[in-house]
């Protein structure tokens, strides 16, 4: 269970990006944020593994008060916590091997990992978590060599290495095409699923909302203006969140 | 809209200080273009003394009180004509400053010829030189027992006196010769008995020549008696060598004595870049990191230490290598060890700012993702951040060490070793044979070192 108490983040230019936001989130759920670009969505899913400072409120996980913890605590705290990215965020010029061992460097020997090795169980389990995502066989295409697409399921593999309890997904399919988008979301689904990792993920389209979500909140200028079931966004509730001008867009 | 001004006192100030209107009408900056224009060109003119350039300050000092006027009732008018008028002064000014002298350009090309010409003969191969040379002794003044006229010899190359045997300086004798090559040129030369001092005797401006017939035989040719060199005067007779000498190429071509020098001067100066471009990374690499906006924001020292690593950096990029080079040729005398420190700071200034861009544009994505697995500082250093600054700090150092090879050939100009202070000593002496070969042994080892390092630099990024 996470649990996000009066959360809010205001920047150093005094923007304020998050304003009081309270919601919880049980384990195994499939939550969508949703809202416009710059609504706090990013903000939000930053400030839960702590990559952004929150400027005031608490984020408990399974009692545990991230908010509070700090150096070694925080990083074991975030070896749980898979993330991906909008712009899958990979080392480009680095193998996709690589890459998704990365996500390891939590639990292995830190001063082997600088030298770039890795025992040989970790590079089975990064086989593993590559075919898992269907490309095992790119394990030793630079990065900088893949699809968007093909990027992502690295993004994947690289959090799944980190046998996680929780995944963040910060806009994963906004920047790929509808079809891709569905390829990720479906993967992203499989381990809510399969797995019983919880994800929070903020997503665009409504109707990707509509296919995946088990739960949603609704963010609009760092506040929380919806918090319910997939069924339950109306038009109505779409133009609250998305304001008066919005058209809903529908993803193939 | 800001209210309006009065343009007859607009105009009124900008007449007596130009630009005054302007920053009465609220341009304060327009204002200031045009004083600055205006007086700055206004001093040049004064300093070269050309009143007829007046008449373009004038053009720019009346469009200025006109523009006053417009500019106090709203309107701004382009500044094309003051500055055109500004411009062509300018340029005036520096036609003259300069000297620019394009009939100079074609009546003197004479001048340059045979130099260009030596250019492109370098003396890269030469002949084994062989020498015949035949000589008489002759004595001035004259003492009660003069030397021997001397005796043609059967098949030594010889010279024998033909009139007298001895005489003072400024008189003339005859010699004349035999056994030497057929048709051919030669020179004559004067030397003490012990002949360590020498000269090729003139006369009248040119060196004193002679032609020897089809038999090798040297016809009559007539000698001045030269004055004594300095440690003889006043030691009264002394007997002199009289030397008939020739000289001409033989055998096969092969690579001179120049050649070699330059190959081994080039090498140097190879090194000196490489030593110069690796010491220079060697302290670039952790300034650059201190000069680095996005490593260094965090608090106010560290901002401070970001300032003056940066300030320091510009000064030292400022000064040019080869004036860095003069202070350490001071400091440690001639020679490449004074070149590898002066391409070494000015390198570590212009690396330095290099690398504390590449570090300041890397992608803050990849270092995100590492600290969201859990990884420590050193690891998020090892797999994020070195990964995105090794090729651009690779490819910058090529890109320099190419550069260093550029600036090491010239860094011999003033005492820093390598080819550049051979090339000065010959363009000096003339010897543009030898500068020729210099000359070409830099185009191609920096050519060489443009391509690769171009090629190199396509690999990595």
């Amino acid at each position: 269970m996470l649990q996000i108490e009066h959360l809010t983040k205001i920047y150093g230019d005094g923007t304020v990006a998050l304003d009081d936001v309270s919601f919880e989130v049980p384990d195994g759920e499939f939550l969508v944020i949703l809202g416009l670009s710059g609504a706090g969505k990013s903000t939000l899913l930053r400030c839960i593994n702590r990559l952004i400072e929150p400027t005031k409120g608490r984020i408990i996980w399974d009692g545990t008060d991230i908010t509070a913890s700090s150096g070694e605590e925080l990083r074991q705290i975030r070896r749980h916590i898979g993330m991906i990215f909008q712009e899958f965020n990979l080392v480009e010029r680095t193998s996709v091997l690589i890459n998704v061992l990365s996500g390891r460097l939590g639990y292995v020997n830190p001063w082997l990992s600088l030298l770039h090795y890795f025992p040989r169980e970790e590079v089975d389990r990064a086989l593993r978590n590559l075919e898992r995502v269907g490309i095992a066989d790119l394990a030793h295409k630079r990065a900088d060599e893949l699809s968007g697409g093909q990027r992502q399921r690295v993004g994947i593999a690289r959090a799944l290495m980190q046998e996680p309890r929780l995944m963040l997904a910060d806009e994963p399919v906004a920047s790929l095409d509808p079809v891709l988008a569905h390829s990720i979301l479906r993967y992203l689904e499989q381990l809510n699923r399969e797995d019983g990792i919880t994800v929070i993920c903020s997503l665009h389209f409504l109707d990707l909302v509509r296919r995946y979500a088990s739960h949603v909140v609704g963010l609009k200028d760092g506040r929380v203006v919806f918090q319910g079931l997939p069924d339950e966004i109306t038009d109505r509730r779409f133009k609250e969140i998305y304001g008066e001008e919005a058209e809903r867009i529908t993803v193939a | 809209m800001q209210r309006k001004k009065s343009p007859v006192l607009s105009s009124v100030l900008s007449l007596i200080v130009p630009g005054l209107g302007q920053v009465y009408a609220g341009s304060p900056s327009r204002g200031a273009a045009f004083f600055i224009a205006i007086a700055v060109t206004a001093i040049l003119v004064r300093w070269r003394g050309n009143s007829l350039l007046y008449t373009g300050i004038a053009v720019a000092w009346l469009w200025n009180v006109w523009d006053a006027c417009n500019l106090a009732q709203g309107r701004r008018l382009s500044s094309i004509l003051p500055f055109l008028a500004i411009a062509l002064v300018l340029y005036v000014i520096g036609w003259g400053v300069t000297e620019i002298n394009l009939r100079r350009l074609l009546t003197d090309v004479a001048d340059v010829k045979p130099l260009v010409s030596d250019l492109f003969q370098p003396a890269v191969f030469e002949r084994d030189i062989e020498e015949l040379v035949g000589e008489v002794q002759f004595e001035s003044p004259c003492s009660d027992s003069p030397p021997a006229k001397g005796s043609p010899l059967e098949s030594e190359p010889y010279l024998v006196l033909v009139d007298k045997t001895c005489g003072d300086p400024g008189d003339t004798f005859t010699i004349e010769g035999g056994n030497f090559w057929p048709n051919s040129r030669g020179y004559i030369w004067w030397s003490n008995l012990a002949g360590e001092m020498e000269f090729r005797v003139r006369y009248k401006g040119d060196y004193l020549t002679f032609e020897t017939d089809e038999e090798g035989r040297i016809p009559p040719t007539t000698v001045i008696v030269q004055e004594p060199f300095a440690e003889a005067k006043d030691k009264g007779p002394q007997l002199y060598r009289v030397q008939a000498r020739m000289r001409r190429e033989t055998g096969p071509l092969h690579l001179s004595e120049t050649f070699f020098l330059v190959v081994e001067k080039m090498v140097e100066t190879v090194f000196l870049a490489l030593m110069a471009t690796t010491i220079a990374i060697i302290i670039a690499i952790p300034i650059s990191f201190l000069a680095a906006r996005n490593l260094m924001g965090g608090n106010p020292i560290s901002m401070a230490v970001y300032y003056v690593v940066r300030t320091i950096l510009n000064t030292l990029r400022s000064i040019e290598p080869l004036i860095m080079a003069i202070i350490f040729v001071v400091w440690v005398g001639l020679g490449p060890f004074a070149g590898v420190l002066a391409l070494a700071v000015h390198s570590i200034a212009a690396l330095g700012k290099l690398y504390s861009e590449a570090v300041e544009s890397i992608d803050p994505g990849p270092i995100e993702a590492i600290t969201a697995t859990g990884a420590n500082r050193l690891q998020t250093i090892v797999y994020a951040v070195i990964p995105q600054i090794v090729p651009p700090y690779l490819a910058f150092t090529i890109y320099r060490w190419d550069i260093n090879v550029r600036m090491s050939t010239i860094i011999g100009f003033v005492g820093g070793g390598g080819i550049g202070y051979l090339l000065q000593q010959w363009i000096r002496l003339l010897m543009y044979e030898e500068a020729g070969a210099a000359v070409w042994a830099i185009a191609i080892v920096v050519a060489i070192m443009d391509y690769a390092s171009a090629k190199a630099r396509e690999k990595i990024t």
